[in-house]
Parts: C-alpha cells; sequence; structure tokens
C-alpha cells in the first residue's frame, strides 16, 4: 500500500471551466489549477458518498463525486486525450472509498472540511485500511483510542447536541458560571457512558437488498446505474458478475450490458419485491441473459442446503414430539412453502440475512456451545449475566406513617393492645340490627349536620367547576422565565442532595470527591438554592406588571419552593449533629 | 311520555363494608388519632343502616324500572344480600303494613335479615379475617354482566339496558394484597362501563377505592360529617352517571396514585414497571425479578432467531445490524 502521501492517480481535468490536475491521495481528493503550487479543492475522501459518470462515448468525461451533506457535490471534467481510461481509474479507485464510508459513515458525523484556496490546514484524518476485511471490522475504534478512556469533551458535546432540554439547563447553569462543568455531570456520567458504548459500537453492513428502482424520466423509464450499485450488485448476485466478466467488452459494451439486463429475465428474477408479477409479461427475450437464469429455488428442499449441526437448545424439532403430550396443536400456520411462489423470496432474504451475518462475523458462527461430554446440559444454559453478583441492600426508604401504607392486617396487629376483641365486639354490632325498623321510622338527620354536609359538598363542587372555568394566560414571556427558575432550581437540588447522600457504590463513577468537597458544595448549592425565593418573587413581580395574575404563578412555583425549603431545612438541621 | 322510553333505567349494586370490628371502632366516641378533626361525630351500625335503607328506598322509588343489588362484605367472605332475583322464601311472612310501601318493606326485610344471619355465623370465629371486599366487587360485576348481556332478550329491544353503577360503602383501611385482584376488577369495570362510587365512611383514606373510583369515572368522597350520612348519599350517589353530567356531583381531587409491588404486595412509593408485563415491583427485589423475567423472554427470543437461522421456518425478514 502506498503511504498517505503519494498519489493512487492523476488526471488532467477541469473543475468549474478551469484546467487543472486531479489527484487522488488515500486521504484527499486534490485539485490544483493550472500553475498552482497548493491545491486549490481539498475533498477528505472520507467525505464521498456516491459517484456518478457522464455516460460511455459522450463527448465529455465528466466525473461527479457528491459528498455527505452535499448532493450537489463537485463535478470534473477530464481533459487528457486518455479521458475515458483515466476517468475508469479514478472510478475505481472511489468506488471503493466509497463503499468503506458507507460501512462507517453514521458513525461519523464529521463537519465537511473542504477549504478552497490552499489554506489546507485541515488535520489530516488517519483512515481505516482499504482492504474489505477489515473494514467492516475496525469500525471506530481507532478513534477512541488504546486506553479505552472516552474522549469527555467530545463525548459531552455529543450529549448535549443530543439532548435539548439538557444543553439549556448547561447553558444556563455552567455557560453562565453557576456551577462548574465537573459538577454539571456529577451524577450524570451514566449519559457519558451510554454516548460512549454508542459511539464504540461497531457499524454493520447496511442490510438492505439491492434493488435498483427505475425512475420516470420523459416517459422513459431510467435506472440510474452508479459504479456503487455495479459493485452492490455484482456481490449480491454472482451470477450477474459472471455474465458480466463472459460477455464484456465482446460481445456487449459495459452499456449495452445493463440495459439488457434491466430488460432480461435474469433482473426479473432477481427483483425482490412483488412488482415482479406486474413486470412479467412485458420481458423480452434474450439469448445471453436467459442462459443465466436459475431455476426458481422453491423445491421443498432449498437448493443450497446448510450443513451446520443445529444446535439442541434452539432446535425445534427437538421439542416437537413434547407438543402433541402437553395438548399442544401442530403449528399449522408457519408452514414454510405452503405458497410456493413465496420460497424464493424468503430463501433469497435469508440468504441475504446470512450473508450480512457472516460479513460482520467473519465466516460461519462459531460453535462454541456445542454440547461436550464433560459439560452438563444445564451448565449451557446457566448463563454469567443473568447472575446477580453484588446485590446491595439499597438505601432504606424513610417513610412518615409507615404502619399506613403497609397491610392492613400488619397494621392491626402493630396496635393490638388497643383493638377490641373480635368476640366482644361481635355481639354488640349484632345488637345494632336490632330494632332497625323502629329506628327507620323515625329517622331524623340533625339539622345542623345536614346543612354543614350540604355547604362543603357544593363548595366542593364549586371548587373543581371554577378550575375547569380557568384559563391558561399566563404571558409566554413570564411562563419560559417560570420554566427557566425550575429547571434550575431542580437541577440546584439535584446537586445539593447528591452531595449530601452516598454516591452509589459503582467503581466507575468519575470524579469521586472527598467530603470536605462535598460539604463545600452543600454549601454553595444551598447559597443559590436560598435565593430561589427571591428569583420567585421577581417573577411574581414580572408577571403581575405584564398583566398575570400573580396568584395563578405562586400556585405553580409552590411545588418547587416547597422542595427547596426541605432542602433548605434539612440544611439547618443537619450542622448541629455534625 | 316517549322520552321517558329511553331513559334508561338504572342498576345500582351496593356493597357494605361489614367488619364487625371497624364498626365497633366508629361507635366510639373520640377513637383514635387517625381520624381527622372533622369528623369526630359518632356513627352506630343501627344508625348507618337506617340511613342506608333509606337511600337504597329512594334509588327504588326514584323509578319504577330501577333495579338494586346488595352485597355484603364479611370478614372472610362476601354474600349477595339482596337482588330482585332472590328466591323469596325468606320474606313470605311479610305482611302489607299500611306504613310502609310493600317493595322498600321487602328490601328493608331481607337486607338486615340476612346481615344478621351472616354475622351470626362468624360466632364462632376468634379474629376478625380481612373483609372480602373484592369479592363482593367480582359477584356484582358478574351480576351487572349478566343484567346487561340478558336484558335485550327478556325485554322489549326499544328500551334501552339499564346504567349500571356500583357503589361501595367502605370503613376497613386498604389490604395490600388486594391490590392487583382489586385492580382487574376495576379494569372489568371500565370495560363493562359501570362507574364505582366509594363513601369513605370511616378510617383512614383508602388508596386503591380512590384509584377505583378516578379510574371508572365514579365519585369518591370521605365521610366529612358523619352524622349525616344520607345527606351525602342522596347529593352524591343518588344520581345516575348520565344525569351527572348535568348534575356535577362532589368527588375528591386528590388521588393517591402508588401502587403495590407484585412481590410483596406492599404499596411502594418508587416501584420499578417491567415493559412487557407491566408488572411492578418494588427497588429492592427488582433485580432478581427482572432476571427471572429475562430468562423467560430469553428462551423465548432463543426460539424466535431460530426461525431465522433455520430455514425450516423462515421469517420474511432480513437482520438489520448494528
Amino acid at each position: 500500500m502506498p503511504s498517505t502521501t503519494s498519489n493512487l492517480c492523476q488526471a488532467k481535468a477541469s473543475y468549474k471551466k478551469i484546467p487543472g490536475l486531479l489527484e487522488l491521495t488515500k486521504s484527499h481528493l486534490n485539485w490544483t489549477a493550472t500553475g498552482k503550487q497548493k491545491a486549490d479543492l481539498r475533498i477528505p475522501t472520507s467525505q464521498a458518498a456516491s459517484l456518478f459518470c457522464s455516460k460511455e462515448g459522450s463527448p465529455q468525461v465528466k466525473l461527479k463525486l457528491a459528498l455527505v451533506g452535499n448532493d450537489a457535490g463537485h463535478t470534473f471534467m477530464f481533459t487528457s486525450p486518455q479521458a475515458s481510461a483515466e476517468r475508469e481509474v479514478f472510478k475505481t479507485e472511489l468506488t471503493m472509498m466509497i463503499s468503506e464510508n458507507r460501512s462507517n459513515s453514521s458513525a461519523q458525523q464529521q463537519k465537511v472540511q473542504q477549504q478552497h484556496d490552499g489554506a489546507a490546514n485541515g488535520t489530516p484524518r488517519s483512515f481505516p485500511a482499504v482492504s474489505r476485511a477489515t473494514s467492516v471490522s475496525s469500525g471506530r475504534a481507532s478513534s477512541l483510542g488504546p486506553s479505552g478512556a472516552p474522549d469527555d469533551l467530545q463525548l459531552r458535546r455529543k450529549v448535549l447536541v443530543k439532548n435539548a432540554d439538557l444543553a439549556k439547563l448547561h447553558r444556563e447553569l455552567v455557560l453562565s458560571g453557576q456551577i462548574t462543568e465537573a459538577e454539571f455531570w456529577e451524577g450524570r456520567e451514566s449519559l457519558l457512558v451510554a454516548e460512549a458504548s454508542q459511539e464504540n459500537q461497531k457499524r454493520g453492513r447496511p442490510g438492505k437488498l439491492v434493488d435498483p428502482r427505475p425512475q420516470e424520466v420523459n416517459g422513459d423509464t431510467k435506472i440510474v446505474i452508479t459504479p456503487q450499485l455495479v459493485h452492490d450488485i455484482f456481490e449480491e448476485y454472482p451470477v450477474v458478475a459472471k455474465a458480466y466478466s463472459e460477455n464484456v467488452p465482446k460481445p456487449m459494451k459495459e452499456g449495452e450490458f445493463w440495459t439488457r439486463y434491466f430488460k432480461s429475465r435474469l433482473f426479473d428474477s432477481h427483483r425482490a419485491s412483488i412488482r415482479q408479477s406486474a413486470a412479467q409479461h412485458t420481458i423480452n427475450v434474450d439469448p445471453i441473459f436467459d442462459k443465466y437464469v436459475e431455476k426458481d429455488d422453491d423445491e421443498l428442499e432449498p437448493r443450497r442446503q446448510r450443513d451446520e449441526e443445529v444446535d439442541i437448545f434452539v432446535d425445534l424439532v427437538t421439542s416437537q414430539e413434547d407438543h402433541v403430550e402437553t395438548g399442544n396443536k401442530r403449528d399449522l400456520t408457519m408452514q414454510a412453502g405452503r405458497q410456493r411462489g413465496a420460497l424464493p423470496l424468503i430463501r433469497k432474504f435469508n440468504e441475504h440475512s446470512e450473508r450480512l451475518l457472516n460479513a460482520a462475523e467473519g465466516g460461519f458462527p462459531s460453535k462454541k456451545r456445542r454440547i461436550d461430554d464433560g459439560q452438563s446440559l444445564y451448565d449451557i444454559i446457566d448463563l454469567d449475566d443473568l447472575r446477580d453478583g453484588d446485590s446491595s441492600n439499597g438505601i432504606v426508604l424513610e417513610m412518615k406513617d409507615r404502619d399506613r401504607y403497609y397491610d392492613g392486617r400488619t397494621g392491626d396487629q402493630s396496635s393490638s393492645e388497643d383493638k377490641p376483641v373480635f368476640r366482644t365486639v361481635l355481639p354488640e354490632v349484632r345488637g345494632q340490627l336490632n330494632g332497625w325498623s323502629k329506628a327507620l321510622g323515625s329517622l331524623k338527620i340533625d339539622r345542623k349536620a345536614g346543612d354543614a354536609a350540604l355547604q362543603s359538598m357544593t363548595q366542593n363542587v364549586q371548587a373543581r367547576l371554577e378550575v375547569k372555568l380557568q384559563k391558561n394566560d399566563i404571558p409566554e414571556s413570564v411562563f419560559s422565565q417560570m420554566r427557566t427558575c425550575q429547571t434550575a432550581a431542580n437541577e440546584f437540588l439535584r446537586q445539593y442532595w447528591s452531595s449530601i447522600f452516598p454516591p452509589p457504590s459503582d467503581p466507575q463513577t468519575l470524579g469521586t470527591s472527598t467530603p470536605a468537597q462535598k460539604a463545600a458544595k452543600a454549601a454553595k448549592m444551598i447559597g443559590y438554592l436560598a435565593s430561589t425565593q427571591d428569583k420567585v418573587d421577581a417573577i411574581i413581580k414580572a408577571a403581575s406588571s405584564a398583566g398575570a395574575e400573580p396568584a395563578k404563578i405562586e400556585v405553580a412555583m409552590k411545588p418547587v419552593l416547597n422542595a427547596v425549603e426541605k432542602a433548605l431545612q434539612f440544611h439547618r438541621n443537619r450542622r448541629p449533629i455534625r | 311520555m316517549e322520552k321517558q322510553e329511553i331513559e334508561p333505567s338504572s342498576h345500582l349494586s351496593v356493597i357494605i363494608d361489614l367488619s364487625p370490628t371497624q364498626w365497633h371502632l366508629a361507635s366510639l366516641q373520640n377513637n383514635n388519632e387517625l381520624q381527622p378533626q372533622s369528623s369526630q361525630q359518632v356513627l352506630t351500625f343501627r344508625s348507618f343502616i337506617t340511613q342506608t335503607l333509606a337511600f337504597l328506598n329512594s334509588h327504588l322509588a326514584l323509578k319504577h324500572e330501577n333495579t338494586l343489588a346488595v352485597y355484603g362484605a364479611l370478614p372472610g367472605k362476601s354474600v349477595l344480600l339482596y337482588s330482585p332475583t332472590v328466591p323469596k322464601s325468606e320474606t313470605e311472612d311479610i305482611s302489607a303494613d299500611a306504613n310502609s310501601y310493600l317493595p322498600f318493606k321487602v328490601l328493608d326485610n331481607a337486607v338486615t335479615t340476612r346481615i344478621g344471619e351472616e354475622l351470626d355465623a362468624l360466632r364462632d370465629e376468634d379474629e376478625e379475617a380481612p373483609c372480602d371486599l373484592v369479592g363482593a366487587l367480582t359477584k356484582s360485576l358478574c351480576y351487572i354482566n349478566k343484567l346487561l348481556t340478558s336484558t335485550p332478550a327478556t325485554l322489549d329491544a326499544t328500551t334501552p339496558p339499564p346504567e349500571p353503577r356500583i357503589v361501595i360503602m367502605s370503613v376497613s383501611p386498604d389490604q395490600s394484597a388486594s391490590y392487583i385482584p382489586l385492580m382487574n376488577s376495576i379494569f372489568s369495570a371500565q370495560k363493562l362501563k359501570v362507574t364505582i362510587d366509594v363513601c369513605k365512611v370511616f378510617g383512614p383514606d383508602a388508596v386503591f377505592l380512590q384509584q377505583a373510583a378516578y379510574l371508572t369515572g365514579g365519585a369518591y368522597i370521605y365521610l366529612e360529617r358523619r352524622d349525616a350520612l344520607l345527606q351525602h348519599l342522596m347529593m352524591t350517589f343518588l344520581p345516575p352517571p348520565s344525569i351527572r353530567r348535568l348534575l356535577v356531583v362532589p368527588t375528591q381531587d386528590k388521588v393517591d396514585f402508588r401502587a403495590a409491588c407484585f412481590c410483596h404486595k406492599t404499596i411502594v412509593d418508587i416501584g420499578f414497571v417491567c415493559s412487557v408485563c407491566l408488572s411492578s415491583t418494588s427497588p429492592s427485589k427488582s433485580v432478581q425479578f427482572v432476571s427471572q423475567k429475562l430468562m423467560a423472554y430469553l428462551l423465548q427470543f432463543v426460539q424466535f432467531s431460530v426461525n431465522l437461522s433455520q430455514s425450516v421456518q423462515p421469517v420474511g425478514t432480513s437482520i438489520f445490524l448494528w
């Protein structure tokens, strides 16, 4: 492999009608106007998304490279006498790089770096090796560094970009200097870890089936063939690659090959969708391509037999006999091949999936779980992950009136001394039943009690009616202030309580601080919290000047103030004990 | 009178909590600190029964087609105290009385006699078992279901089915153990479009019954003036749900939505919910609980993945890797 600086290929080409030299290195596609030293255009090849070429034989030999996030891309016109051949070289190289990029493109959301006028100070990225086998597995591992320590700053930024609310809070609290960056992230390590692991995850190949769709242009049906598509088709359908190698350039030219392929029965049998049946009668007979058509794979046994031994724990056939015993009916709904026409499609899906899996895992799945003589069956299904290694006792929940929340029976037992004896109670209650008739005859509700009940119930109804009639008329500006105040107070509360209570006994949490630091932090947070009341007062004042009802805002902010008050009170009471 | 034909009749199932201990406590003066200060009035069982009977009678009097079923939740069992279809053998000896309307008298007699019998039957017990409120609730739901499904066959097709509702008169505290069956009853009630009203006559607020009333669109009231029970009953529980759209009845705004842990049956403040089966569990046990469940799902998944790897039973999707 040539080093990153050396050119893979170069050719005379004009860009925006200015003649120049187009060069391709491993990391960049450079274009230099004739007579200049430095490249006018530097496109990192990692940005290449797709490639378009002008038709074979057309007067202008063009090559268009679309970039990630820039579909317009750059169009180069090859100007030398051997334009076609030169372009072919670029095409091959770029196609490789593009398929490379596709497999890890989505992981790299990097800004398009391109500098005009030669100010080429963009840092050259280390680029994964070109060979296909490694490209699948290498993924992003390189950017993470060998130590495995995630690049914190980068990660934090990513978490914030993904989470708008958090970003807002961060802006309000950290950028305004109220709490430090480290404090902000304390207790949120899990977000970073999650992001890091997501970053770290290998991305497999996209699982889309190759299915070129014709487009209608001016009444003609057209299929746009990109070098990438050709590559994909060859990989998906080796038979097309075979046909290509046997028939191009003799007896067919490349363009003719594709035109005839897309009209042929061969293409029709390769299509994945239901459109197949609609197109069936329009297919032309093509002596060359028809040779390559395989018989539909719709026999009872698939054409390609699997020779793998099926793990006993995933083999459905092994438990089939038990189904009858337990009274289960035979599964008739999921029989493969009842509809014969579906079989080739199903098998195609299965083969496609298998190909993807193999590409990701590098060959057939390992059979490490195969039963050996010494290993008992139970050892195999006993998974380590399901064992609770270190179960913690958790934090005891301190509840007031604990008895009230537990079982009625246990509640009774706890106050058994004043619990009446059932045997004495029963006759008493039973006795109450006698004479009900007379009591019913003389039933009379005390007027005072009745009035009081009526009044309280009327109040209840009225209160709910008032709530129903109320409108939400808090101005937006005040409302956003309320929100800000609330989220800020919540964050301060979180910081305060997290500095009071022991951190989760998670060994991987970052930045465990000393007791002194914690005390300082708690004091600082209490300082902020103490000012919450003033902030709320300010909002209320602003609201009343904006025409909103202050009482409403007071009610709305009450829960926050309650929570703050609780923290303040806790802080006051705590001091003397320590 | 065309309009009256369209108006549905109303079916009322009343469930009376008949815990002797709780009724004894209710009849004591100034009994314990659990009570809010507002309800210091004494309510004897006799007074309760008479006021309730007056309420039941007024329900029957409201409309000729109105029906009524009365259930008792007794310690350890639940019984049907009265329904129009119950055999009349016990009430045969009722003679017409110049001072009372016969259907009222039949009802009153049946209810009181049955309560007396059931209380007598408890005589041999030493301890009071918790009241089987859920049993009574389930029975009344069954009764309503039967009523709703059988009515069109027996009656004229133009008659709308009766509008069913349930009123629970509760005196016992919540039993955490009955959370799941109670919740299931609530869901059936929702499905049957039965509103459940709750009158907490005595004792602390019942969390589960609050939820029952809230989820079924019924009213929950805590009896503030126990000496004016009848006033509360008339005002809150007499109008059927269709009328309540026009005549607002009091209810409680605050509802305690806590759930009970599925394995320990205790009410929890913070619980974990399984995203698949929606069972909730307390934090302390979540790890074991989840791992048990995980094992079960894992096995399912393994079986599913076989479908993909063997082409014996292929599934028509391709695998996407991430």
